[in-house]
């Protein structure tokens, strides 16, 4: 597995448990979403993964190395994290923000081409390239948040609500981008609360409930299969379209 | 008349921008509010003091490195180890670091007020459009636009200055991009201590005067200045800047003689109207839509 989490806790300040026991396996070239309400640790836990979020116990493991050691670099692990609020830079021009994306790579002659590539694939970010980025909405700074991330090659891209409080078209566009990303055999942990979306698209869903509980995980099936989970989603995933099918 | 006043007020508002720059670049990528900017002017202009035998340019180049490094100096020992601390504990070590500076400075090489005879040449004054200006103001009005043209060169052109603004808008996502944030703090002290050299440079040419304590009033006029033109916006620190100094001559110049001794009294209560009316600073920076 590229990603593995083990009975992870993550306490905010000396009362607040956001995450309780969480555990989550991501293998290379996967799609795995974790869904769940609002609250219920799904943010907390990509945050613990790249350094944010306080890791109170438990165990992150990429590629072998442990992630809560002072020594883990989430950059040279090629690890892109797109937040929930996208990140973007409002006082930068939207070029800027996207060659950001790769401030960190040695491998200077080959970024050009790689904006090409994301330009290709969201090219509002073309036709706005020197605008700047305040004057994005909010799907076309989505576009630009996850363009930046794929400018570092990541192993394993890590995305948080992406389509939160976007019109159905771009929401149907970001799943697009998600799903062709996942066909290229980028290593993907989605955040959703578009729970049936994230079901299909994904090659296997984990199910969170508050305080950062695992409810279970699998396929849609599988999924429909648990009680608990179906209890709690409010509804029986067997009719979505899925790895499973 | 009214181009002399002009000409003296852009010459002042220029210098005032140098002050309030330094302090805003440091406050919008560190959080700090860091009251030991007066001192790191204080240690450029001591190097003017202590070459003050030399041609001018050697105490010039001095006054900047000295004022760099010591910039420099107080980001790795005193705070870099507070990197993640409130902004509150910064800006009390920011004050001790202040007040360190100028009780060693006044224990050791400077215990009194020194004099610095200024330059012949920037005494001298010539006609230019029918009004007279000192070479002084011409010198400090072509430093201050030299360097206000090439920090705004760096910041938009280059790499690192795109890297400074990303820095100063979102330190956290800046660096989980892999913006190196060390190496970025320290170039903002870099920068800072050129600004606060060539303003220790220009004081000391105003004043022919050195002192342990001179830094206490060019830091309250940066600091009022990046406040009211937006603290985490340097273009707005500098038209703050710029608009302190051209206000503070144009009321010299306007205001009847039995009200001059009041000048800064009716300077600061036009700042509280403008901060009554934009709190935020005159540019405050633009909101991302969410929509």
């Amino acid at each position: 597995m590229l990603l593995e989490i083990n009975d992870l806790f993550v306490r905010y300040g000396k009362s607040v448990m956001a995450l309780q026991g969480a555990s989550l396996e991501v293998g290379e070239g996967e799609l795995v979403s974790l869904i769940g309400q609002n609250g219920a640790g799904k943010s907390t836990l990509l945050k613990s993964i790249v350094g944010i979020a306080p890791v109170y116990s438990g165990s992150i493991t990429y590629d072998g190395a442990a992630v809560t050691d002072k020594k883990f670099s989430v950059i040279k692990n090629r690890i892109a994290y797109v937040p929930e609020d996208r990140g973007v830079f409002s006082s930068l021009t939207v070029g800027e923000n996207l060659r950001l994306g790769a401030v960190s790579r040695r491998d200077k002659g080959n970024i050009d081409g790689d904006i090409e590539r994301e330009l290709a694939r969201f090219p509002i970010l073309e036709e706005y390239w020197g605008r700047g980025a305040s004057l994005l909405s909010g799907g076309e700074q989505q576009q630009l948040a996850i363009a930046r991330a794929l400018l570092l090659r990541p192993k394993l891209l890590l995305l948080d609500e992406p389509t939160l409080g976007l019109a159905p078209i771009i929401v149907d566009l970001i799943f697009d981008v998600i799903e062709q990303l996942r066909d290229e055999g980028v290593t993907i942990l989605l955040v959703e609360q578009n729970a049936v979306r994230s079901i299909e698209v994904s090659n296997r869903s984990y199910v969170m409930q508050a305080p950062g509980k695992i409810l279970g995980s699998g396929n849609a099936n599988e999924l429909a299969a648990n009680d608990a989970v179906v209890d709690y989603l409010g509804f029986s995933p067997t009719g979505v379209k899925g790895d499973s099918e | 008349m009214i181009l002399q006043i002009i000409v003296d007020m852009v010459g002042l508002g220029a210098t005032y921008a140098l002050l309030t720059i330094g302090i805003a670049l440091l406050f919008g990528i560190l959080g700090l509010m860091n009251f030991a900017y007066g001192e790191i002017i204080m240690i450029g202009a001591f190097a003017m003091y202590l070459f003050k035998d030399y041609p001018w340019f050697v105490g010039a180049v001095a006054a900047v490195v000295f004022a760099v490094v010591i910039s420099v100096l107080t980001e790795r020992l005193a705070f870099r180890p507070l990197r993640n601390a409130d902004p509150v504990t910064l800006m009390i070590a920011s004050f001790a670091v202040s007040l360190a500076l100028q009780s060693v400075m006044r224990m050791t090489v400077l215990p009194r007020t020194q004099g610095v005879p200024p330059q012949p040449f920037l005494t001298e004054s010539m006609i230019v459009f029918g009004i007279r200006v000192t070479v002084l103001q011409i010198v400090t009005l072509v430093l201050c636009g030299v360097l206000l043209g090439g920090l705004a060169l760096l910041m938009k052109k280059t790499p690192l200055g795109v890297q400074l603004r990303a820095s100063a808008e979102n330190f956290q996502v800046a660096k989980s991009l892999g913006v190196k944030g060390s190496f970025v703090i320290m170039s903002a002290f870099a920068i800072a201590g050129v600004m606060a050299a060539a303003s220790g440079i220009i004081l000391v040419a105003r004043q022919g005067a050195v002192s342990a304590e001179m830094g206490l009033t060019p830091l309250l006029i940066g600091i009022v200045g990046a406040v009211v033109g937006g603290m985490s916006n340097l273009k707005g620190a500098a038209l703050g800047g710029l608009l302190l100094g051209m206000g503070t001559v144009l009321l010299e110049a306007t205001l009847p003689t039995d009200l001059i001794a009041f000048r800064d009294a009716f300077l600061y209560s036009a700042v509280m109207v403008v901060l009554v009316i934009r709190p935020q600073g005159l540019l405050s920076g633009t909101k991302v839509r969410t929509s």
